[in-house]
């Protein structure tokens, strides 16, 4: 049986490249470049081992808003819905939730004109 | 936030001819009455970039509101032997078989019994919660149990038995492990008390992976995951070498009387019964169809499929999530009229039951009947793939989604609802609880992702196309993979030209054989798609609407098969991709699969094949110096999501005509696994020319043609700008000329 193991993503990340962090929020979206190629990897691959769950969106409005929610990992458990988090475009939504694992795997909070939500 | 769960149905039969009867099994916890029409769908992608949900009411004979129950699925395959005489005619007895546990310590699981679990009474050998073999009888209001002092391993075939006997008052449980090296040996034999006599409880059939919930034998549970191979039951007390000698046995010449039972599971592959080798005869059904033609305790590797030698394929894999059919009792039925033009219908219902509008579709297919087409253009109904995909959970379980995905996971209320409520049944895609691939899929349960409102992948983009025809004002008939399975080349041979979706993937030896001889026959074939007729699966042989497949050890899987488990078992032909079965798409369409870009789409470059004069009727009104397609719903391109690309390698006919590209994917552009021979970097999209989309044209045979554009994402630009751009003018061009039936 082959199977993908989320701890395989080991690049190692450097809480000082904020450069990365910048290049993400201008274009949540991409293009991106070889090293945030590398970074958002491993974040996607990782699912949030430090939460309950992986960060995912629910769809509330085809096309117009979305909500964070929380998958976990184990099937037939309900996925949790973060109310008070709603987005109404995917792009806000990805930065939301770069910001949080972000911090989480650098154990560090980003600096205030890093730390708003996106225009 | 629109609720589309909470009234969930499907529908019998899921394709009908005009004058035939289709019933709607509807169920909800929560919902009493729903408002229910029947509506003609135009197109069920709910996105507001594009035309949204469009359907038209028809008008039906039955009452608008519906009255709902709740039907619970009961998932769980297992086998299950009535009771009979022979069952009962015994006291010392001896059970054992070869198993292969694939979730030994996740709960406690039945392996064989005559039990009732309602009075806890009969006899059971199972893994008990911890994972350890134990052997439970039991009769008036008394117990008696004896387990091993180790647990067994996850994938691993050991012989487990057990027996009682009642001269000595003793219970016995036993295990012998195949391969006892390397800290793998579990074997053991511990021995408890037991009684000197019993009484059998009456009416309760012998299950084998699981137990009866009571006498009517009509609930199971304690069901078991993981194979189960060559069953005994033999009235007697063996020791484990004779146990073993039981079950080693493959035949029995001498008829013994106190062999009560000894099960083949590889006799009837493809039904829904097991055969007992013994002279009692005692055969069984099975439940919601598990996994046969499974390699057993003795698979040598001699062979990889199970025609070539079915006594080393006595194994069924049981999964306590197998689900086949949800044996719902029919809520609506409805006789469609005989002047309905096919296409894809559905009933919609909808109810104000809470905080949200409740609106859920249950899809249903009108074919054009065989033999009676109504215009000179069919749609094909990709019911393979749709099968394929039926209740696809691979976002929700497989590490690489969001990677492969290029972002977050956006989820849908269907896919919240399907996390939730596994027993609704999971698409090929997906993997059991157990971790084994989902191999076999069927329609006679709710299929989410196949009606307006669902995920879009496949069912909802086909319907843009259909919305194209209805804009355009082309008359079209829909016919269906499952119909051109049956018979052939009939279905397809009444139409000048005959379209296939954005996404034929899912193709039968019958199914490729009906578009090979169309083709070859001047039929006009356009491939509005990527990644088609890529598997080939195998219908069931009696029950309708239910495909198998077997992933195989290539092409582009979300699981692995076993080692010797590629052959399907509906019908013993390999599975695996076309193309390792020596007809790659390219021989068909001109064009294979090659990779898939999430990032975004692309659009094509004319090349230098679409300038010949001849072809002035493909690219009339089109300006060759512009992008083809640089918009589009999925990914704002018309190349992209699953592509495909000429080789001519691979069997592009010489005779293709190259028309565009589009092979600047970027490093999103990610080849399929059987485009790279070894290891190396630079195989991205982003350096990569191999991985891209190809737009072809090619005549075939008698005047026929074939035009493709290798794209999931083509369909899905036919509606921007109002339907006027060169997506929709190309294959307007040719589909007109493709409707002229003056060869090509």
């Amino acid at each position: 049986m082959l199977v993908t193991y989320p701890e395989a993503a080991h690049w190692p990340i450097d809480p000082d490249r904020l450069d990365l962090v910048e290049e993400f929020r201008r274009q949540p979206r991409g293009p991106h470049g070889d090293e945030l190629q590398k970074l958002l990897h491993r974040l996607r691959w990782a699912g949030d081992p430090d939460q309950p769950g992986r960060y995912v969106l629910i769809v509330t409005q085809p096309g117009k808003e979305w909500m964070l929610g929380r998958l976990p990992r184990q099937r037939g458990r309900p996925i949790e819905l973060m109310r008070n988090h709603v987005f109404t475009s995917i792009a806000e939504a990805e930065w939301e939730v770069f910001k949080l694992r972000w911090e989480a795997v650098t154990g560090r909070t980003l600096p205030p004109h890093l730390s708003e939500k996106l225009a | 936030m629109t609720d589309t769960t909470s009234v969930l149905g499907y529908a019998w039969p899921m394709v009908v001819s005009p004058g035939e009867e289709v019933a709607f099994h509807l169920s909800s916890p929560s919902v009493s009455k729903a408002d229910a029409v029947l509506v003609r769908v135009r197109c069920g992608d709910p996105d507001p970039a594009g035309p949204g949900i469009r359907v038209q009411e028809m008008a039906a004979p039955f009452e608008r509101t519906v009255s709902l129950v709740h039907q619970p699925i009961r998932p769980g395959s297992c086998a299950i032997v009535a009771d009979t005489p022979a069952l009962t005619s015994f006291q010392s007895f001896t059970i054992g078989t070869f198993v292969w546990p694939t979730m030994p310590g996740d709960r406690a699981q039945t392996i064989l019994s005559r039990w009732r679990a309602d009075v806890q009474e009969g006899w059971r050998l199972g893994l008990d919660a911890d994972g350890h073999l134990e052997f439970v009888v039991a009769a008036g209001g008394r117990t008696w149990r004896v387990a091993t002092g180790a647990a067994l391993l996850s994938r691993e075939w050991v012989l487990a038995g057990a027996s009682w006997d009642a001269e000595a008052g003793r219970l016995a449980v036993m295990v012998r492990s195949v391969d006892p090296q390397g800290g793998r040996d579990r074997s053991e034999r511990v021995e408890a008390d037991g009684p000197t006599a019993l009484e059998w409880p009456a009416a309760v059939p012998l299950v084998i992976a699981a137990h009866a919930g009571d006498a009517r034998g009509e609930l199971f549970d304690g069901f078991y995951d993981g194979k189960i191979d060559r069953p005994r039951l033999h009235a007697s007390v063996q020791a484990i070498d004779g146990l073993y000698r039981l079950c080693e046995s493959v035949n029995f010449p001498m008829a013994d009387a106190r062999l009560i039972a000894a099960w083949d599971f590889s006799r009837g592959m493809a039904g829904e019964s097991v055969t007992d080798l013994s002279a009692h005869h005692l055969h069984g059904r099975l439940r919601q169809m598990p996994t046969r033609g499974m390699t057993g305790a003795n698979w040598d590797g001699s062979t990889d499929r199970w025609t070539d030698c079915p006594e080393q394929y006595g194994a069924i894999h049981f999964h306590s999530d197998d689900m086949a059919d949800a044996e719902w009792e029919p809520t609506v039925r409805f006789t469609v009229p005989a002047e309905w033009r096919s296409g894809f219908y559905a009933l919609r219902l909808r109810a104000d039951a809470g905080d949200e509008p409740v609106e859920s579709f249950v899809a249903f297919f009108v074919r054009a009947e065989l033999g009676k087409p109504r215009s000179r253009l069919a749609f094909v109904a990709s019911t393979g793939t749709f099968l394929a995909y039926a209740n696809s959970a691979l976002r929700l379980d497989q590490v690489h989604a969001e990677a492969m995905l290029e972002g977050v996971l956006t989820l849908s209320r269907d896919d919240v609802y399907i996390q939730e409520h596994r027993e609704v049944g999971l698409s090929t895609y997906d993997t059991h609880a157990d971790g084994s691939g989902w191999s076999i899929s069927s329609a006679r349960r709710p299929i989410l992702n196949m009606r307006p409102r669902g995920n879009v992948f496949n069912y909802g983009n086909d319907t843009h196309f259909i919305d194209w025809l209805e804009e355009t004002g082309q008359d079209y008939d829909v016919i269906t993979d499952d119909d051109i399975h049956r018979h052939g080349v009939q279905v397809l041979a009444p139409y000048t030209c005959v379209v296939t979706g954005s996404h034929p993937e899912y193709i039968s030896r019958e199914v490729w054989d009906a578009f090979d001889a169309y083709q070859r026959g001047g039929g006009r074939h356009m491939y509005l798609g990527g990644n088609g007729f890529y598997w080939r699966i195998a219908y069931h042989p009696t029950v309708p609407h239910t495909i198998e497949m077997r992933r195989g050890m290539t092409g582009l899987r979300t699981w692995e098969g076993e080692a010797g488990e590629t052959a399907l078992a509906f019908t013993g032909e390999p599975s695996s991709t076309w193309r390792s079965n020596g007809r790659p798409p390219q021989r068909l369409v001109g064009v294979g699969f090659d990779g898939q870009v999430f990032t975004h789409s692309s659009p094509y470059r004319w090349l230098d094949g679409a300038k010949d004069p001849a072809l002035s009727w493909l690219t009339e009104g089109i300006d060759l110096a512009a992008p083809l397609g640089d918009f589009g719903l999925r990914g704002n391109g018309a190349a992209g999501v699953e592509i495909d690309r000429v080789d001519w390698s691979l069997g592009s006919p010489p005779g293709t005509v190259w028309l565009a590209t589009a092979d600047r994917l970027g490093y999103g552009g990610t080849p399929a696994p059987e485009e790279i021979r070894t290891l190396h970097r630079g195989v991205m999209g982003d350096q990569n020319a191999q991985v891209r989309a190809d737009l072809v044209y090619f005549p075939t045979a008698n005047g026929g043609a074939v035009f493709s554009t290798g794209s999931i994402a083509w369909v899905c630009a036919l509606s921007h700008a109002g339907y006027e751009n060169n997506v929709s003018q190309l294959t307007g061009n040719v589909l007109k000329r493709f409707l002229d039936p003056t060869p090509l």
